[in-house]
Protein backbone atom coordinates (compact mmCIF):
# COMPACT_ATOMS: atom_id res chain seq x y z
CA UNK A 1 0.00 0.00 0.00
CA UNK A 2 1.17 3.40 -0.83
CA UNK A 3 1.83 5.61 1.95
CA UNK A 4 -1.01 8.07 2.78
CA UNK A 5 1.13 11.85 2.78
CA UNK A 6 0.89 13.52 6.04
CA UNK A 7 1.50 16.93 6.39
CA UNK A 8 2.45 18.22 10.09
CA UNK A 9 1.59 21.71 10.19
CA UNK A 10 2.80 23.70 12.56
CA UNK A 11 1.78 26.73 14.70
CA UNK A 12 3.07 28.83 17.16
CA UNK A 13 -0.60 30.65 17.92
CA UNK A 14 -3.12 28.21 20.26
CA UNK A 15 -4.51 26.87 16.59
CA UNK A 16 -4.30 26.69 13.17
CA UNK A 17 -5.68 28.90 10.27
CA UNK A 18 -8.77 26.72 8.80
CA UNK A 19 -7.84 28.70 5.72
CA UNK A 20 -4.90 26.61 5.63
CA UNK A 21 -6.15 23.30 6.75
CA UNK A 22 -8.67 23.09 3.39
CA UNK A 23 -6.15 24.95 1.39
CA UNK A 24 -3.95 21.60 2.78
CA UNK A 25 -6.29 18.96 1.98
CA UNK A 26 -7.92 19.84 -1.69
CA UNK A 27 -3.86 20.04 -2.71
CA UNK A 28 -3.87 16.53 -2.12
CA UNK A 29 -2.45 15.79 1.52
CA UNK A 30 -3.95 12.59 2.78
CA UNK A 31 -3.65 13.59 6.75
CA UNK A 32 -3.30 16.50 8.51
CA UNK A 33 -1.86 16.91 11.77
CA UNK A 34 -1.91 20.30 13.55
CA UNK A 35 0.47 21.37 16.23
CA UNK A 36 0.17 24.31 18.30
CA UNK A 37 1.75 26.85 20.26
CA UNK A 38 4.89 25.83 19.06
CA UNK A 39 8.30 27.62 19.98
CA UNK A 40 10.86 28.51 17.81
CA UNK A 41 13.44 25.99 19.73
CA UNK A 42 10.71 22.83 19.03
CA UNK A 43 11.30 22.95 15.50
CA UNK A 44 14.13 20.96 15.49
CA UNK A 45 12.91 18.01 17.37
CA UNK A 46 9.73 17.74 15.78
CA UNK A 47 11.04 18.19 12.55
CA UNK A 48 13.43 15.21 13.39
CA UNK A 49 10.58 13.11 15.04
CA UNK A 50 8.75 13.56 11.55
CA UNK A 51 11.86 12.18 9.39
CA UNK A 52 12.80 9.18 11.05
CA UNK A 53 9.87 7.38 11.08
CA UNK A 54 8.71 6.98 7.56
CA UNK A 55 11.86 5.68 5.71
CA UNK A 56 13.78 7.37 2.95
CA UNK A 57 10.61 6.92 0.75
CA UNK A 58 7.96 7.89 3.24
CA UNK A 59 9.44 11.25 3.73
CA UNK A 60 8.63 11.93 -0.30
CA UNK A 61 4.78 11.83 1.37
CA UNK A 62 5.49 13.84 4.04
CA UNK A 63 5.90 17.67 4.82
CA UNK A 64 5.79 20.45 7.50
CA UNK A 65 3.83 23.22 7.13
CA UNK A 66 4.12 26.85 8.96
CA UNK A 67 1.58 29.09 10.27
CA UNK A 68 1.49 31.74 12.53
CA UNK A 69 1.14 35.66 12.48
CA UNK A 70 5.06 36.29 12.59
CA UNK A 71 6.95 36.57 9.72
CA UNK A 72 10.23 36.75 10.82
CA UNK A 73 8.91 34.03 13.90
CA UNK A 74 8.08 31.73 10.57
CA UNK A 75 10.95 32.86 8.57
CA UNK A 76 13.28 31.61 11.59
CA UNK A 77 11.02 28.32 12.16
CA UNK A 78 11.71 27.26 8.31
CA UNK A 79 15.25 27.55 8.67
CA UNK A 80 15.40 25.52 11.53
CA UNK A 81 13.04 22.89 9.98
CA UNK A 82 15.75 22.92 7.00
CA UNK A 83 18.79 22.79 9.12
CA UNK A 84 17.50 19.49 11.36
CA UNK A 85 17.14 17.60 8.24
CA UNK A 86 19.34 14.50 8.01
CA UNK A 87 19.37 13.25 4.09
CA UNK A 88 18.35 11.56 2.86
CA UNK A 89 15.96 11.90 5.61
CA UNK A 90 14.32 15.32 4.61
CA UNK A 91 11.09 16.38 3.56
CA UNK A 92 9.64 19.85 2.31
CA UNK A 93 8.53 23.13 4.59
CA UNK A 94 6.35 25.54 3.49
CA UNK A 95 6.59 28.43 5.73
CA UNK A 96 2.89 30.69 4.66
CA UNK A 97 2.37 33.14 8.10
CA UNK A 98 -1.10 34.01 8.02
CA UNK A 99 -1.09 33.64 4.14
CA UNK A 100 0.99 36.40 4.54
CA UNK A 101 3.56 35.33 2.07
CA UNK A 102 1.24 34.40 -0.72
CA UNK A 103 -1.00 36.67 -0.71
CA UNK A 104 1.64 39.28 -0.57
CA UNK A 105 3.60 37.27 -4.01
CA UNK A 106 0.25 37.82 -5.36
CA UNK A 107 -0.06 41.35 -4.91
CA UNK A 108 3.13 42.14 -5.86
CA UNK A 109 2.97 39.60 -9.11
CA UNK A 110 -0.34 41.17 -10.20
CA UNK A 111 1.22 44.90 -9.64
CA UNK A 112 4.57 44.30 -11.82
CA UNK A 113 2.61 42.56 -14.85
CA UNK A 114 0.39 45.65 -14.86
CA UNK A 115 3.49 48.20 -14.63
CA UNK A 116 5.60 46.19 -17.64
CA UNK A 117 2.32 45.59 -18.97
CA UNK A 118 0.63 49.11 -19.05
CA UNK A 119 3.61 51.63 -18.43
CA UNK A 120 6.63 49.96 -19.90
CA UNK A 121 8.41 49.55 -16.59
CA UNK A 122 10.36 47.77 -13.98
CA UNK A 123 9.80 47.16 -10.29
CA UNK A 124 13.54 48.43 -9.94
CA UNK A 125 13.08 51.44 -11.96
CA UNK A 126 9.54 52.31 -9.23
CA UNK A 127 8.85 54.07 -6.10
CA UNK A 128 6.32 52.25 -4.12
CA UNK A 129 4.41 52.65 -0.74
CA UNK A 130 3.43 49.70 1.44
CA UNK A 131 0.49 51.06 3.43
CA UNK A 132 -0.61 49.08 6.20
CA UNK A 133 3.17 48.25 5.89
CA UNK A 134 3.92 47.00 9.12
CA UNK A 135 1.76 44.59 9.53
CA UNK A 136 2.23 40.23 7.89
CA UNK A 137 1.43 41.11 4.68
CA UNK A 138 2.69 44.36 4.00
CA UNK A 139 6.00 43.46 5.11
CA UNK A 140 6.34 40.32 3.15
CA UNK A 141 5.08 42.58 -0.07
CA UNK A 142 7.70 45.20 1.17
CA UNK A 143 10.30 43.41 1.29
CA UNK A 144 9.40 41.44 -1.88
CA UNK A 145 8.89 44.57 -4.04
CA UNK A 146 12.26 45.86 -2.16
CA UNK A 147 14.20 42.64 -3.34
CA UNK A 148 13.44 43.41 -7.29
CA UNK A 149 14.96 46.64 -6.60
CA UNK A 150 11.90 48.89 -6.37
CA UNK A 151 12.83 51.85 -3.94
CA UNK A 152 9.80 50.72 -1.17
CA UNK A 153 8.85 52.92 1.72
CA UNK A 154 6.92 50.77 4.71
CA UNK A 155 3.96 52.92 5.52
CA UNK A 156 2.47 52.78 9.40
CA UNK A 157 -0.30 54.72 10.22
CA UNK A 158 0.81 55.41 14.17
CA UNK A 159 4.37 55.94 14.25
CA UNK A 160 7.52 56.39 12.32
CA UNK A 161 9.80 54.55 14.54
CA UNK A 162 7.22 51.31 14.14
CA UNK A 163 8.11 51.45 10.53
CA UNK A 164 12.08 52.15 10.82
CA UNK A 165 12.63 50.08 13.17
CA UNK A 166 10.51 47.00 10.92
CA UNK A 167 12.21 47.95 7.68
CA UNK A 168 15.76 48.03 9.20
CA UNK A 169 15.10 44.37 10.91
CA UNK A 170 13.59 43.00 7.76
CA UNK A 171 16.97 44.76 5.52
CA UNK A 172 19.80 42.91 8.20
CA UNK A 173 17.21 39.71 7.57
CA UNK A 174 16.87 39.59 3.59
CA UNK A 175 19.29 42.10 2.68
CA UNK A 176 16.46 44.26 1.37
CA UNK A 177 16.63 48.37 0.91
CA UNK A 178 13.19 48.94 2.73
CA UNK A 179 12.30 52.25 4.35
CA UNK A 180 10.05 53.32 6.84
CA UNK A 181 7.51 56.37 7.13
CA UNK A 182 4.58 57.18 9.28
CA UNK A 183 1.35 58.77 7.65
CA UNK A 184 -1.26 59.47 9.90
CA UNK A 185 -2.75 62.64 8.63
CA UNK A 186 -3.65 63.52 5.19
CA UNK A 187 -1.07 65.76 4.44
CA UNK A 188 1.72 63.14 5.61
CA UNK A 189 -0.09 61.32 2.79
CA UNK A 190 -0.46 63.47 0.59
CA UNK A 191 3.19 64.27 0.55
CA UNK A 192 4.87 60.33 0.54
CA UNK A 193 2.07 59.87 -2.67
CA UNK A 194 3.53 62.78 -5.24
CA UNK A 195 6.09 60.64 -6.31
CA UNK A 196 5.36 57.52 -5.77
CA UNK A 197 4.94 55.26 -8.78
CA UNK A 198 2.91 52.20 -6.96
CA UNK A 199 0.56 51.95 -3.99
CA UNK A 200 0.31 48.54 -2.24
CA UNK A 201 -2.55 48.54 0.17
CA UNK A 202 -2.41 46.06 2.92
CA UNK A 203 -4.18 47.76 5.40
CA UNK A 204 -6.44 46.21 8.39
CA UNK A 205 -9.98 45.64 6.68
CA UNK A 206 -12.56 47.83 6.41
CA UNK A 207 -10.65 50.96 6.62
CA UNK A 208 -9.81 53.15 3.99
CA UNK A 209 -6.80 54.40 3.66
CA UNK A 210 -6.34 56.51 0.65
CA UNK A 211 -9.25 59.10 -0.62
CA UNK A 212 -10.21 60.24 -3.98
CA UNK A 213 -8.72 63.77 -3.03
CA UNK A 214 -5.65 61.59 -1.87
CA UNK A 215 -5.58 60.27 -4.97
CA UNK A 216 -5.59 63.76 -6.79
CA UNK A 217 -1.78 64.54 -5.65
CA UNK A 218 -1.07 61.42 -6.92
CA UNK A 219 0.88 62.88 -10.05
CA UNK A 220 3.07 60.05 -10.66
CA UNK A 221 0.70 56.91 -9.91
CA UNK A 222 1.01 53.74 -12.54
CA UNK A 223 -0.31 51.12 -10.63
CA UNK A 224 -2.40 50.79 -7.34
CA UNK A 225 -3.24 47.26 -5.47
CA UNK A 226 -4.95 46.52 -2.69
CA UNK A 227 -5.95 43.55 -0.76
CA UNK A 228 -9.06 44.44 1.41
CA UNK A 229 -12.04 42.73 0.45
CA UNK A 230 -14.05 43.95 3.30
CA UNK A 231 -16.12 47.21 1.93
CA UNK A 232 -14.83 50.40 2.15
CA UNK A 233 -11.62 48.97 0.29
CA UNK A 234 -8.38 50.91 1.57
CA UNK A 235 -7.93 52.49 -2.25
CA UNK A 236 -11.34 54.74 -3.04
CA UNK A 237 -12.46 53.57 -6.27
CA UNK A 238 -10.35 50.47 -6.94
CA UNK A 239 -13.28 47.85 -7.51
CA UNK A 240 -12.52 44.07 -5.98
CA UNK A 241 -12.46 42.40 -9.48
CA UNK A 242 -10.42 44.89 -11.46
CA UNK A 243 -6.97 43.97 -12.53
CA UNK A 244 -5.41 46.57 -14.83
CA UNK A 245 -8.90 48.71 -15.10
CA UNK A 246 -7.71 52.67 -15.51
CA UNK A 247 -8.49 54.08 -11.41
CA UNK A 248 -11.65 55.98 -11.25
CA UNK A 249 -9.57 58.63 -9.87
CA UNK A 250 -6.53 58.20 -10.92
CA UNK A 251 -7.10 57.51 -14.48
CA UNK A 252 -3.61 57.30 -15.63
CA UNK A 253 -3.29 54.76 -13.26
CA UNK A 254 -4.44 50.72 -13.28
CA UNK A 255 -5.50 49.45 -10.34
CA UNK A 256 -5.87 45.87 -8.86
CA UNK A 257 -8.75 44.81 -6.82
CA UNK A 258 -8.47 42.67 -3.57
CA UNK A 259 -10.38 39.46 -5.22
CA UNK A 260 -8.16 39.77 -8.28
CA UNK A 261 -4.76 39.04 -6.07
CA UNK A 262 -6.85 36.75 -3.96
CA UNK A 263 -7.57 34.85 -7.24
CA UNK A 264 -3.87 34.32 -7.60
CA UNK A 265 -2.99 33.86 -4.01
CA UNK A 266 -5.06 31.30 -3.55
CA UNK A 267 -3.51 29.46 -7.01
CA UNK A 268 0.21 30.21 -5.14
CA UNK A 269 -0.54 28.28 -1.70
CA UNK A 270 -2.47 25.57 -4.22
CA UNK A 271 0.30 25.07 -6.68
CA UNK A 272 2.90 25.63 -3.43
CA UNK A 273 1.38 22.58 -1.24
CA UNK A 274 0.58 20.29 -4.12
CA UNK A 275 4.41 20.95 -5.30
CA UNK A 276 5.47 19.48 -1.86
CA UNK A 277 4.28 15.96 -3.00
CA UNK A 278 5.11 16.03 -6.54
CA UNK A 279 9.15 16.62 -5.93
CA UNK A 280 11.80 14.15 -5.63
CA UNK A 281 13.94 17.14 -4.07
CA UNK A 282 12.32 18.42 -0.37
CA UNK A 283 11.45 22.02 -1.31
CA UNK A 284 11.73 24.91 1.34
CA UNK A 285 9.31 27.30 0.33
CA UNK A 286 8.64 30.62 1.30
CA UNK A 287 7.61 34.31 0.54
CA UNK A 288 10.37 34.29 -2.70
CA UNK A 289 9.22 31.00 -3.88
CA UNK A 290 5.77 32.06 -3.79
CA UNK A 291 6.89 35.12 -5.97
CA UNK A 292 8.52 33.23 -8.47
CA UNK A 293 5.69 31.46 -8.76
CA UNK A 294 3.41 34.21 -9.62
CA UNK A 295 5.26 35.31 -12.09
CA UNK A 296 5.01 32.03 -13.75
CA UNK A 297 1.11 31.94 -13.62
CA UNK A 298 0.67 35.59 -14.43
CA UNK B 1 -9.95 15.46 -7.91
CA UNK B 2 -12.75 15.34 -5.76
CA UNK B 3 -12.42 17.42 -2.28
CA UNK B 4 -12.49 15.44 1.08
CA UNK B 5 -14.99 16.11 3.67
CA UNK B 6 -13.81 18.21 6.25
CA UNK B 7 -14.95 19.01 9.65
CA UNK B 8 -13.19 21.68 11.82
CA UNK B 9 -14.27 20.66 15.61
CA UNK B 10 -13.96 23.51 17.73
CA UNK B 11 -14.04 23.47 21.79
CA UNK B 12 -13.58 25.58 24.46
CA UNK B 13 -12.04 22.77 26.28
CA UNK B 14 -8.33 22.19 26.22
CA UNK B 15 -9.33 19.03 24.29
CA UNK B 16 -12.12 17.52 21.87
CA UNK B 17 -13.47 14.85 22.91
CA UNK B 18 -12.07 11.30 21.40
CA UNK B 19 -15.58 10.17 21.02
CA UNK B 20 -17.17 13.07 18.88
CA UNK B 21 -13.79 12.51 16.82
CA UNK B 22 -14.64 9.08 16.08
CA UNK B 23 -18.84 9.49 15.89
CA UNK B 24 -17.39 12.38 13.10
CA UNK B 25 -15.22 10.29 11.01
CA UNK B 26 -17.30 7.09 11.32
CA UNK B 27 -20.35 9.24 9.88
CA UNK B 28 -17.88 10.42 6.98
CA UNK B 29 -16.08 12.88 7.61
CA UNK B 30 -13.04 12.18 6.54
CA UNK B 31 -10.85 14.41 8.33
CA UNK B 32 -11.54 16.07 11.27
CA UNK B 33 -9.44 18.76 12.47
CA UNK B 34 -9.54 20.22 16.61
CA UNK B 35 -8.94 23.68 17.60
CA UNK B 36 -8.97 23.77 21.54
CA UNK B 37 -8.99 26.62 23.89
CA UNK B 38 -11.01 28.11 21.38
CA UNK B 39 -12.54 31.36 22.90
CA UNK B 40 -16.10 32.65 22.10
CA UNK B 41 -14.98 35.73 20.73
CA UNK B 42 -12.07 34.26 18.26
CA UNK B 43 -15.47 32.03 16.40
CA UNK B 44 -16.14 34.60 14.08
CA UNK B 45 -12.27 34.77 12.28
CA UNK B 46 -12.23 31.10 12.27
CA UNK B 47 -15.31 30.23 10.55
CA UNK B 48 -14.26 32.90 7.97
CA UNK B 49 -10.97 31.30 7.50
CA UNK B 50 -13.00 28.10 7.08
CA UNK B 51 -15.69 29.25 4.43
CA UNK B 52 -13.07 31.86 2.26
CA UNK B 53 -10.64 29.08 1.09
CA UNK B 54 -13.27 27.00 -0.66
CA UNK B 55 -15.73 27.06 -3.38
CA UNK B 56 -19.33 27.36 -2.24
CA UNK B 57 -19.69 23.83 -3.98
CA UNK B 58 -16.62 22.40 -1.78
CA UNK B 59 -18.00 24.44 0.89
CA UNK B 60 -20.65 21.63 0.96
CA UNK B 61 -18.15 19.69 1.88
CA UNK B 62 -16.96 21.66 4.49
CA UNK B 63 -18.38 21.80 8.60
CA UNK B 64 -17.87 22.64 11.72
CA UNK B 65 -18.41 21.13 15.21
CA UNK B 66 -18.84 23.08 18.60
CA UNK B 67 -17.83 20.87 21.62
CA UNK B 68 -17.01 22.01 24.97
CA UNK B 69 -18.65 21.57 28.20
CA UNK B 70 -21.33 24.77 28.45
CA UNK B 71 -24.24 24.49 27.08
CA UNK B 72 -25.05 28.48 27.00
CA UNK B 73 -21.34 29.17 25.79
CA UNK B 74 -22.24 26.44 22.79
CA UNK B 75 -25.23 28.05 21.56
CA UNK B 76 -24.04 30.97 21.24
CA UNK B 77 -20.93 29.72 19.47
CA UNK B 78 -23.55 28.18 17.16
CA UNK B 79 -25.28 31.80 16.83
CA UNK B 80 -22.09 33.41 15.79
CA UNK B 81 -20.98 30.90 13.31
CA UNK B 82 -24.02 31.17 11.82
CA UNK B 83 -23.70 34.71 12.20
CA UNK B 84 -20.56 35.01 10.63
CA UNK B 85 -21.33 33.26 7.12
CA UNK B 86 -21.14 35.04 3.97
CA UNK B 87 -23.53 33.69 1.43
CA UNK B 88 -22.61 32.06 -0.97
CA UNK B 89 -19.77 30.98 1.15
CA UNK B 90 -21.37 29.33 4.18
CA UNK B 91 -21.24 25.86 5.88
CA UNK B 92 -22.94 23.65 8.30
CA UNK B 93 -22.85 24.16 12.13
CA UNK B 94 -23.58 21.16 14.39
CA UNK B 95 -23.42 21.78 18.75
CA UNK B 96 -23.08 19.08 21.01
CA UNK B 97 -21.19 20.15 24.23
CA UNK B 98 -20.30 17.23 25.89
CA UNK B 99 -22.81 15.35 23.50
CA UNK B 100 -25.51 16.60 26.08
CA UNK B 101 -27.81 17.70 23.58
CA UNK B 102 -27.74 13.90 21.99
CA UNK B 103 -27.58 12.46 24.91
CA UNK B 104 -30.95 14.48 26.22
CA UNK B 105 -32.74 13.62 23.24
CA UNK B 106 -31.86 10.61 23.30
CA UNK B 107 -33.34 10.19 27.03
CA UNK B 108 -36.41 12.32 26.18
CA UNK B 109 -37.18 10.41 22.40
CA UNK B 110 -36.66 6.89 24.57
CA UNK B 111 -38.80 8.12 27.62
CA UNK B 112 -41.67 9.49 24.92
CA UNK B 113 -41.32 6.04 22.92
CA UNK B 114 -41.70 4.16 26.85
CA UNK B 115 -45.23 6.50 27.30
CA UNK B 116 -46.59 5.63 24.28
CA UNK B 117 -46.08 2.14 24.39
CA UNK B 118 -46.99 1.53 28.59
CA UNK B 119 -49.30 4.36 29.31
CA UNK B 120 -50.73 5.13 25.47
CA UNK B 121 -50.12 8.75 26.28
CA UNK B 122 -47.79 11.61 25.71
CA UNK B 123 -45.57 13.93 27.28
CA UNK B 124 -48.00 16.42 26.78
CA UNK B 125 -49.21 17.32 30.49
CA UNK B 126 -46.70 15.52 32.36
CA UNK B 127 -44.95 16.39 35.41
CA UNK B 128 -41.20 16.02 34.95
CA UNK B 129 -38.58 16.11 37.75
CA UNK B 130 -35.05 16.62 36.02
CA UNK B 131 -33.01 15.17 39.05
CA UNK B 132 -29.35 16.67 38.76
CA UNK B 133 -31.41 18.52 36.34
CA UNK B 134 -28.21 21.39 36.32
CA UNK B 135 -25.76 20.09 34.33
CA UNK B 136 -25.43 20.02 30.70
CA UNK B 137 -27.57 17.05 29.90
CA UNK B 138 -30.57 17.70 32.29
CA UNK B 139 -30.66 21.19 30.94
CA UNK B 140 -30.97 20.17 27.26
CA UNK B 141 -33.53 17.52 28.34
CA UNK B 142 -36.01 19.80 30.66
CA UNK B 143 -35.99 21.95 27.22
CA UNK B 144 -36.67 19.63 24.92
CA UNK B 145 -39.13 17.64 27.48
CA UNK B 146 -41.01 21.26 28.29
CA UNK B 147 -40.94 21.88 24.41
CA UNK B 148 -42.69 18.77 23.99
CA UNK B 149 -45.65 20.09 26.44
CA UNK B 150 -43.94 18.40 29.91
CA UNK B 151 -44.02 20.56 32.99
CA UNK B 152 -41.04 20.24 33.69
CA UNK B 153 -38.47 21.06 37.39
CA UNK B 154 -34.88 21.11 37.56
CA UNK B 155 -34.28 19.59 40.49
CA UNK B 156 -30.69 20.63 42.61
CA UNK B 157 -28.83 20.65 45.69
CA UNK B 158 -29.24 24.47 46.16
CA UNK B 159 -32.87 25.82 45.09
CA UNK B 160 -30.80 29.09 44.06
CA UNK B 161 -28.77 27.40 41.47
CA UNK B 162 -31.77 25.53 40.29
CA UNK B 163 -33.53 28.48 39.93
CA UNK B 164 -30.68 30.04 38.18
CA UNK B 165 -30.29 27.22 35.41
CA UNK B 166 -34.69 27.09 35.38
CA UNK B 167 -34.39 30.63 34.17
CA UNK B 168 -31.72 30.41 31.61
CA UNK B 169 -33.58 27.03 29.99
CA UNK B 170 -36.48 28.93 30.08
CA UNK B 171 -35.48 32.45 28.47
CA UNK B 172 -32.42 31.54 26.52
CA UNK B 173 -33.13 28.12 25.15
CA UNK B 174 -36.43 27.83 25.07
CA UNK B 175 -36.58 31.46 24.03
CA UNK B 176 -39.36 32.27 26.54
CA UNK B 177 -42.06 30.15 25.37
CA UNK B 178 -41.32 27.12 27.43
CA UNK B 179 -42.06 27.42 31.76
CA UNK B 180 -39.51 25.63 33.68
CA UNK B 181 -39.47 25.12 37.41
CA UNK B 182 -36.75 24.73 40.18
CA UNK B 183 -36.67 22.45 43.03
CA UNK B 184 -34.27 21.39 45.96
CA UNK B 185 -33.34 18.40 46.54
CA UNK B 186 -34.60 18.58 50.34
CA UNK B 187 -37.92 18.56 48.83
CA UNK B 188 -38.04 15.81 46.26
CA UNK B 189 -40.13 13.25 48.35
CA UNK B 190 -43.00 16.24 47.71
CA UNK B 191 -42.43 16.57 44.45
CA UNK B 192 -42.61 12.78 43.59
CA UNK B 193 -46.27 12.76 44.82
CA UNK B 194 -47.14 14.51 41.55
CA UNK B 195 -44.05 13.08 39.09
CA UNK B 196 -45.14 11.42 36.14
CA UNK B 197 -41.84 11.05 34.72
CA UNK B 198 -38.03 11.55 35.91
CA UNK B 199 -35.02 12.07 34.54
CA UNK B 200 -32.03 11.20 36.37
CA UNK B 201 -28.72 13.25 35.12
CA UNK B 202 -26.68 13.91 38.06
CA UNK B 203 -22.50 12.99 38.41
CA UNK B 204 -22.14 9.23 38.38
CA UNK B 205 -21.97 7.44 41.60
CA UNK B 206 -24.35 9.32 43.03
CA UNK B 207 -28.08 7.82 43.96
CA UNK B 208 -30.92 10.34 43.16
CA UNK B 209 -33.89 7.82 43.70
CA UNK B 210 -33.97 6.16 46.40
CA UNK B 211 -36.33 2.72 46.17
CA UNK B 212 -37.94 4.22 49.78
CA UNK B 213 -39.27 7.45 47.03
CA UNK B 214 -40.08 5.06 44.11
CA UNK B 215 -42.42 3.18 46.50
CA UNK B 216 -43.95 6.48 47.30
CA UNK B 217 -44.77 7.68 43.95
CA UNK B 218 -48.58 7.30 42.92
CA UNK B 219 -48.40 8.31 39.63
CA UNK B 220 -44.75 8.01 38.21
CA UNK B 221 -44.88 6.21 34.39
CA UNK B 222 -41.20 6.63 33.52
CA UNK B 223 -38.03 6.55 34.94
CA UNK B 224 -34.58 7.30 33.00
CA UNK B 225 -31.01 7.49 34.22
CA UNK B 226 -27.58 8.62 32.03
CA UNK B 227 -25.36 7.08 34.33
CA UNK B 228 -24.03 3.88 33.27
CA UNK B 229 -21.51 3.74 36.33
CA UNK B 230 -22.77 1.72 38.97
CA UNK B 231 -24.00 2.61 41.83
CA UNK B 232 -26.89 3.93 39.15
CA UNK B 233 -28.77 7.24 39.63
CA UNK B 234 -32.05 5.67 40.49
CA UNK B 235 -32.63 2.62 42.70
CA UNK B 236 -32.97 -0.37 41.15
CA UNK B 237 -32.53 0.64 37.87
CA UNK B 238 -29.41 -0.96 36.37
CA UNK B 239 -27.74 0.48 32.82
CA UNK B 240 -29.14 -2.47 30.62
CA UNK B 241 -32.65 -1.51 31.14
CA UNK B 242 -34.90 -0.80 28.60
CA UNK B 243 -38.75 -0.37 29.69
CA UNK B 244 -38.03 -2.92 32.07
CA UNK B 245 -40.63 -2.62 34.95
CA UNK B 246 -39.17 -0.43 38.04
CA UNK B 247 -38.48 -2.75 40.86
CA UNK B 248 -40.82 -1.46 44.28
CA UNK B 249 -43.00 0.70 41.99
CA UNK B 250 -46.39 0.84 42.63
CA UNK B 251 -47.70 2.43 39.67
CA UNK B 252 -46.29 0.08 37.25
CA UNK B 253 -43.50 2.46 36.13
CA UNK B 254 -40.94 1.35 33.64
CA UNK B 255 -36.72 2.20 33.63
CA UNK B 256 -34.57 3.01 30.95
CA UNK B 257 -31.01 2.94 31.57
CA UNK B 258 -27.92 4.41 30.07
CA UNK B 259 -27.13 1.78 27.36
CA UNK B 260 -30.68 2.59 25.89
CA UNK B 261 -30.35 5.60 26.20
CA UNK B 262 -26.61 5.32 24.90
CA UNK B 263 -27.37 3.69 21.82
CA UNK B 264 -30.22 6.33 20.74
CA UNK B 265 -27.96 9.25 21.34
CA UNK B 266 -25.13 7.63 19.47
CA UNK B 267 -27.69 6.85 16.60
CA UNK B 268 -29.02 11.03 16.57
CA UNK B 269 -25.42 12.09 16.60
CA UNK B 270 -24.74 10.02 13.80
CA UNK B 271 -27.74 11.08 11.83
CA UNK B 272 -26.79 14.72 12.94
CA UNK B 273 -23.51 14.06 11.24
CA UNK B 274 -24.79 12.65 8.26
CA UNK B 275 -27.15 15.14 7.60
CA UNK B 276 -24.41 18.07 7.41
CA UNK B 277 -22.67 15.90 4.99
CA UNK B 278 -25.68 15.54 2.67
CA UNK B 279 -27.58 18.72 3.23
CA UNK B 280 -27.78 21.27 0.36
CA UNK B 281 -28.14 24.68 2.37
CA UNK B 282 -26.41 24.87 5.48
CA UNK B 283 -27.75 23.48 8.37
CA UNK B 284 -27.35 24.97 11.91
CA UNK B 285 -28.16 22.28 14.54
CA UNK B 286 -28.47 21.54 18.54
CA UNK B 287 -31.38 19.93 20.88
CA UNK B 288 -34.12 20.44 18.70
CA UNK B 289 -32.91 18.85 15.71
CA UNK B 290 -31.27 16.17 17.99
CA UNK B 291 -34.65 15.27 19.62
CA UNK B 292 -35.86 15.44 15.88
CA UNK B 293 -33.59 12.71 14.71
CA UNK B 294 -33.40 10.77 18.10
CA UNK B 295 -37.61 10.40 17.53
CA UNK B 296 -37.59 9.15 13.81
CA UNK B 297 -35.39 6.56 15.10
CA UNK B 298 -37.33 4.98 17.37
CA UNK B 299 -40.09 5.26 15.21
CA UNK B 300 -38.19 3.17 12.33
CA UNK B 301 -37.38 0.90 14.62
CA UNK B 302 -40.49 0.15 16.59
Amino acid sequence: MEKRSILHMLDPMPNNSPFDVNMALDAGFDVLIPYSNVKLDGVHGLTQDAIFSRGPNGVKRTGLFIGGRDIGLAIDMLSAAEQAMVPPFEISVFADPSGAFTTAAALVGCVEKELKTKHNLDLKDAKALVFGGTGPVGIATGVIASLEGADTVLVDHLSAETANDLAKEYNRRFKSNLKGACASSYEQKVELIADADIIFCTAKAGIQVISSKILSHAKALKVAGDVNAVPPTGIEGIKLNDFGKPMEYAPNASGVGALAVGNVKYQLQHLLLASMLTTDKPLFLDFRNAFAKAREIL
Amino acid sequence: MEKPFILHMLTTAKNLSPFDVNMALDAGWVSAIPYINVEPSEVRGLVQDAIFSRSPKSLKKTGIFIGGRDTKQALDMLKTAKNSMVPPFEVSVFADPSGAFTTAAGMVAAVENELQKNFNTTLEGKNVLALGGTGPVGQAAAVIAAQAGANVRIVGRQLEKAQRIADLCSNEFGEGAIQIMAGADADKAEFMKTADIVFATGAAGIELLSAELIASAPQLKVAADVNAVPPSGIAGLDAFHNGTPLPGSKSGAVGIGALAIGNVKYQAQNKLLKIMLDAEKPVYLHFTHAFEVARDFIKTKA
